[in-house]
């Protein structure tokens, strides 16, 4: 599904990710733990293709496709789907109007015919529902005076509607509380079918509890320094990420 | 300026009829006073220079045609090419239309120089008309005043509107040009005790220099609501005044603008709080890409002893490429008491995150940009009413972006 080699990303003069490599198969859901400024968001960012982010080498496929040249609403139709650290607000633009917009966008790009609205609209209330959220959202402008944890879910509702093959997931779960957690948990695993992939950025191993990743790798500085099952997320909670120097050094 | 004043209000040519002596009158004081340059304040964003590249010739434009249909069931009047041709065999019940009494034009008064288009207005009009909606109207009275492609010349219509006490009305502008002459509009509105008015502007412009003069009087209880879609053309000059001349009265202003290259826009409104318990309340929009030129002049004056008056005024603005430019002024001046005037003023770009975000979801480039300014131009239409109304401004300014 999606295979990262050796992936170096520059903003401005930095480098940020300094030679990443990551392979993500099919129905496969991998976390990506870190300290803060290790870069999780700037792979987030490469992926989707954030401009400012240059990859200056090595490469990113997915479904053997070369991302690098592709625009973001390529990725987006081609099935990748980023669901942001930050969601934007969007002023004036109604939240239903947009996601409908932005699946029938997808859907022509990729020769399909527009979605029935009565469709849309089931799939969209099906989706707040169990995330537990106010359909009068949908009326409202897109993320504009959305609580923080709205916020985070909206993105979820997004993925649910746009139904991608390979989601990643941002921090979804920070600043949620652990109903909210578990709801966003739901809506993630709602979608494992054995063929959608999941990438989810977490710093915390509690959203794990309830996804059972296949693979759990170590962010930092720029690079995977350690890649292992679900005890390697138990053994950050508990150590923290001081034992990554110990493990570099040996 | 003098051969402007000779092309454009030549002596000999002054028709004599019953309004003769008013535009005699008119036409000394605009030779004494001259138009106005970039060193009169109301006009230092907007020269008139244009007027005097063009000769414009004389006599009545041909007819454009019947105006745009509109999506909803409407009385129509149709100024066409400017005049009123054919005055409608049928009016709605509740509106009588007829020529304005001369007397009524016989102490106006424009000012100096910054009010030399009024001026000329009333020194060159053909046709004076007084509008007067008497009852409710049970729908929407449609002005449309459109213009042909092959116009060349200058028409000054006149158009005096009377809301009587206690009647409600929506009263849409539909404003159309497609030639490249000038169109110079004088409009007095005048809102009796507790009438009610929901005033729409829709103007959509070629080459045709468009001034128009709006002056609203708003009585006791009375509520003045205007929403401007301000789609633009080669040089527009809007005022817009509203006069709170007594308790109770209300006055609004919700407007967007979007404007492209080659053309330049000017609102100029006022507010001004004649008394104390007057309200007022303005949000106006530009949206400037291309070379486009933008200019919002956003006066609120609250008169002494007009205590216990309330106003915000906000304008946003949308530069969407480097060389547009929007020039705003909001002023306010406050003389009374117990008063709460607020008001904003930004000058922004589109979000270049907002628009990676909306990409992320598969929207390409262009249709991305065309949902951020939509969500940008959108929200001073959303109070417009009836709701067929407000959809079909919403529409309309959804097909140019
Ligand atoms: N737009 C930017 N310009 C310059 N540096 C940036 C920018 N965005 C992120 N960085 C830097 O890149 C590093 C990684 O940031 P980020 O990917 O957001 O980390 P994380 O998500 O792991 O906390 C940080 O040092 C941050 O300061
Ligand atoms: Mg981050």
């Amino acid at each position: 599904m999606l295979k990262i080699n050796n992936l170096h990303v520059v903003i401005g003069d930095e480098e940020i990710l300094k030679g990443l490599d990551l392979e993500i198969g099919p129905g496969e859901l991998h976390a990506i733990m870190g300290p803060n400024g290790s870069g999780k968001s700037t792979l987030g960012y490469a992926l989707a293709g954030r401009d400012g982010y240059e990859v200056t080498d090595g490469s990113m496929e997915f479904e053997g496709e070369d991302l690098a040249e592709m625009e973001p609403e390529e990725r987006a139709a081609a099935g990748l789907f980023l669901a942001f650290q930050y969601p934007v607000e969007i002023p004036g633009v109604n939240n239903a109007y947009f996601l409908r917009s932005a699946l029938n966008a997808q859907r022509k790009a990729r020769g399909e015919e527009e979605v029935d609205s009565m469709n849309f609209l089931k799939t969209v209330r099906a989706s707040l529902k169990s995330l537990k959220m106010d359909e009068a959202l949908l009326k409202r402008a897109v993320n504009e005076g959305f609580s923080g944890g709205e916020k985070k879910r909206n993105e979820i509702v997004q993925m649910a509607v746009l139904q991608p093959k390979l989601a990643v997931l941002d921090e979804t779960d920070s600043g949620l509380d652990i109903d909210a957690l578990k709801l966003v948990a739901e809506g993630i695993n709602a979608q494992r079918d054995g063929k959608r992939s999941f990438l989810v950025i977490t710093h915390y191993q509690r959203l794990l509890d309830y996804l059972t990743p296949d693979r759990v790798h170590v962010l930092s500085d720029g690079r995977i320094v350690e890649s292992g099952g679900e005890e390697l997320a138990e053994r950050l909670e508990a150590e923290g990420y001081a034992f990554l120097e110990e493990t570099s050094e040996a | 300026m003098s051969a402007l004043l000779e092309q454009l209000a030549p002596e000999a040519a002054l028709a004599e009829d019953r309004y003769a002596d008013i535009r005699r009158r008119a036409h000394q004081r605009l030779m004494q006073h001259g138009f106005p340059d970039l060193k009169t304040e109301a006009w230092k964003y907007t020269s008139l220079r244009l007027l005097e590249k063009r000769e414009l010739g004389s006599g009545q434009g041909e007819s454009a045609g019947a105006p745009e249909a509109l999506p909803f069931a409407a009385d129509v009047i149709h100024f066409d090419g400017g005049v009123l041709r054919n005055p409608p065999a049928e009016l709605p019940t509740g509106v009588r239309l007829e020529p304005l009494d001369p007397a009524e034009l016989v102490n106006v008064d424009y000012g100096d120089r910054a009010g030399a288009m009024a001026w000329l207005n009333l020194a060159r009009f053909e046709q004076a008309w007084r509008l007067v909606i008497e009852s409710t109207l049970e729908r929407p009275l449609v002005l449309a005043l459109t213009m042909p492609a092959g116009f060349a010349t200058a028409v000054h219509p006149r158009l005096r509107i009377d809301v009587a006490t206690g009647a409600e009305a929506v009263l849409i502008e539909q404003q159309h040009d497609e030639g490249a002459g000038l169109v110079n509009i004088v409009e007095d509105i005048e809102l009796q005790r507790g009438a009610r008015l929901r005033h729409v502007i829709h103007r959509r412009n070629a080459e045709s220099i468009w001034v128009q003069r709006t002056r609203v009087s708003v009585s006791a209880d009375a509520d003045y609501r205007c929403h401007a879609l301000e789609l633009a053309g080669r040089l527009v000059r809007q005022d817009l005044a509203v006069h709170l001349l007594e308790q109770g009265a209300n006055g609004e202003i919700d407007g967007v603008a979007f404007i492209d290259s080659g053309q330049h826009v000017d609102w100029h409104t006022a507010i001004d709080h004649e008394v104390g318990h007057t309200t007022s309340r303005e949000a106006f929009r530009i949206m400037a890409d291309g070379s486009g030129v933008g200019v919002f002049n956003g006066r609120i004056h609250i008169q002494r002893g007009a205590d216990d008056s309330h106003s915000d005024l906000n304008t946003a603005n949308l530069l969407l490429s480097d060389k547009a430019r929007i020039n705003i002024k909001p002023e306010l001046e406050i003389y009374a008491e117990e008063v709460t005037a607020s008001h904003g003023a930004t000058i922004g770009q589109l979000e270049d995150s907002a628009l990676f975000y909306l990409r992320t979801r598969g929207l390409p480039t262009e249709d991305a940009m065309a949902l951020l300014k939509f969500g940008f131009a959108a929200a001073p239409l959303e109070t417009a009413e009836p709701e067929v109304v407000r959809n079909w401004l919403i529409e309309e300014l959804q097909a140019v972006l």
